[in-house]
């Protein structure tokens, strides 16, 4: 069988809570975000929209979804990825879904946390 | 990211990019009193929208801000290493970032129209000189058009301004009494380029959301290219040719269809245009691809074909700003070669008189 690849792509330590940073994994560009809990999460670094690098936009909140017009509930601080160029949000904890679009999401990787690293695998 | 080679095979001419001034570079360019309003009286731009755009960092893309902190399109340097290189251009057209944008002031033409000449000297020092690929846009104060023209004579020659900057606000620029600015754009091979700035496009107004106001941006161009058009521009002036920028090209297929019906109605009432108003369109107008809407090949297809040309489509990225289009992300797939070689390149080449004399 063939062997799971894994690789370190950063310490827990260089990611605090709403940070993200690039980094690769194999051959791909991969940013690795910690969402306001503290979990890490791992997405390839590149904007399904027309291809921005998303490490470089922002992690921020999102206002929540209302039926009340006027309504600013602004949620989430930590939890999603926005684009540098369009600026569209990606749910980093719901496996980088579009807030927009639920249909459409960023290709994702499996993160395991060990002895303080951070790993991804496939 | 991009394809350079692929772009700089096909010969890549970006016909919307903006470069922006601090206004302190402006400073050695301006004469007093115009120099204190500035550095002791503090002018700004007057704005008018209640909005910023709410993107990652307002209007730019947020990895286009300089390294040192400066804000985006201000430092040539940056821009050839993240667009120019990158991408492999052969040509950008510079188009400002409407701060200063003179022909946007509401008063003190005079003010507007120091600060023209001043903008226009920093572009041909600070960016058309130091870099070949770059070509430029004469800005002018339009409220005043013998003062317009003045600027148009004193920089228009410089071969490498290739249009006539008219912002889309709340002047329609067809009345004739702009005509000798269109006069003087045919006198020295010069296209004009109008880009919207802020257009009160809701009655008069701005809506209450940001998203409103840039989902019908097309508006404030459909009603320069309306107005244009029957207002007999063309028939006067056959050499001048029109690049509407930043409001993208999809609406031009429901506006000739509009134009024309209307035409064969109300003939009466403007004589002086002497053929369908789509045709017109055809021959003197081009249009700017961004911001793109997502598209299959065939729906892009079906737009140009009831354009009933595919020569007056050109690309543009809008960099530095946040709805840039990339040229290898933002058209459809599997475009034909040929087709993309129009868009890329040979429809803006053919549109500004200096690009093909440069090809000569
Ligand atoms: S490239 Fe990411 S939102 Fe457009």
């Amino acid at each position: 069988m063939k062997e799971a690849v894994k690789e370190i792509v950063c310490q827990e330590e260089d990611l605090q809570p709403g940070e993200m940073m690039s980094a690769t994994f194999g051959r791909h560009d991969v940013v690795v975000c910690r969402a306001s809990d503290g979990h890490y999460y791992a997405f390839l670094d590149r904007c399904i929209h027309q291809g921005a690098e998303l490490s470089k936009g922002k992690i921020c909140g999102a206002p929540e979804p209302t039926d009340e017009l006027g309504e600013y509930n602004f949620q989430r601080e930590g939890d999603i990825l926005r684009c540098p160029w369009h600026g569209r949000e990606f749910d980093i904890k719901n496996n980088g879904c579009m807030l927009a679009n639920e249909k459409l999401k960023l290709r994702n990787f499996k993160v395991v946390v060990e002895d303080g690293q951070v790993a991804l695998t496939k | 990211m991009g394809n350079t080679k692929e772009n700089a095979n096909l010969g890549l001419i970006d016909t919307d990019i903006h470069e922006r001034v601090m206004y302190e570079e402006l400073l050695p360019y301006l004469d007093q009193p115009w120099r204190r309003y500035i550095t002791d009286a503090h002018w700004i731009q007057e704005k008018h929208m209640p909005y910023t755009q709410p993107a990652v960092a307002g209007v730019d893309r947020a990895d286009a801000r300089v390294p040192d902190g400066r804000p985006a399109g201000t430092d040539l340097g940056f821009m050839q290493e993240q667009l120019l290189d990158s991408l492999g251009h052969e040509i950008g057209v510079l188009t400002g970032a409407l701060d200063p944008s003179p022909s946007s002031m509401h008063g003190w033409y005079e003010m507007a129209t120091a600060l023209a000449s001043a903008y226009n000297d920093w572009q041909i020092d600070k960016w058309l000189d130091k870099d070949e690929r770059l070509y430029g846009s004469v800005h002018i104060a339009a409220q005043d058009p013998a003062a317009a023209v003045k600027e148009i004579e004193r920089v228009g020659s410089h071969p490498k301004m290739v249009q006539i900057l008219l912002p889309i606000d709340d002047i329609l620029w067809g009345d004739a009494y702009y005509h000798p600015i269109f006069e003087a754009a045919e006198k020295h091979d010069l296209m004009v380029g109008m880009h919207h700035n802020e257009p009160p496009l809701h009655y008069g107004k701005w809506p209450k959301y940001f998203i409103e106001w840039h989902t019908l941006i097309p508006v404030s161009h459909m009603n320069q290219v309306t107005n244009l058009v029957f207002n007999g521009v063309f028939e006067k002036f056959p050499k001048l040719k029109v690049m509407m920028i930043e409001g993208g090209f999809t609406y031009v297929p429901f506006l000739m269809r509009k134009m024309d019906q209307q035409y064969k109605d109300l003939r009466h009432e403007v004589p002086w245009v002497n053929q369908m108003p789509s045709k017109t369109i055809r021959e003197h107008f081009c249009f700017t691809t961004q911001p793109l809407e997502e598209m299959t090949k065939k729906e892009f297809m079906q737009i140009l074909e009831q354009m009933g040309s595919e020569e007056i489509v050109s690309f543009s990225t809008d960099y530095p700003h946040w709805d840039y289009d990339s040229p290898t992300e933002a058209l459809p797939p599997k475009l034909d070669e040929e087709l993309m070689r129009k868009l890329l390149s040979e429809n803006a080449r053919n549109f500004y008189p200096k690009l093909q004399k440069k090809e000569g």
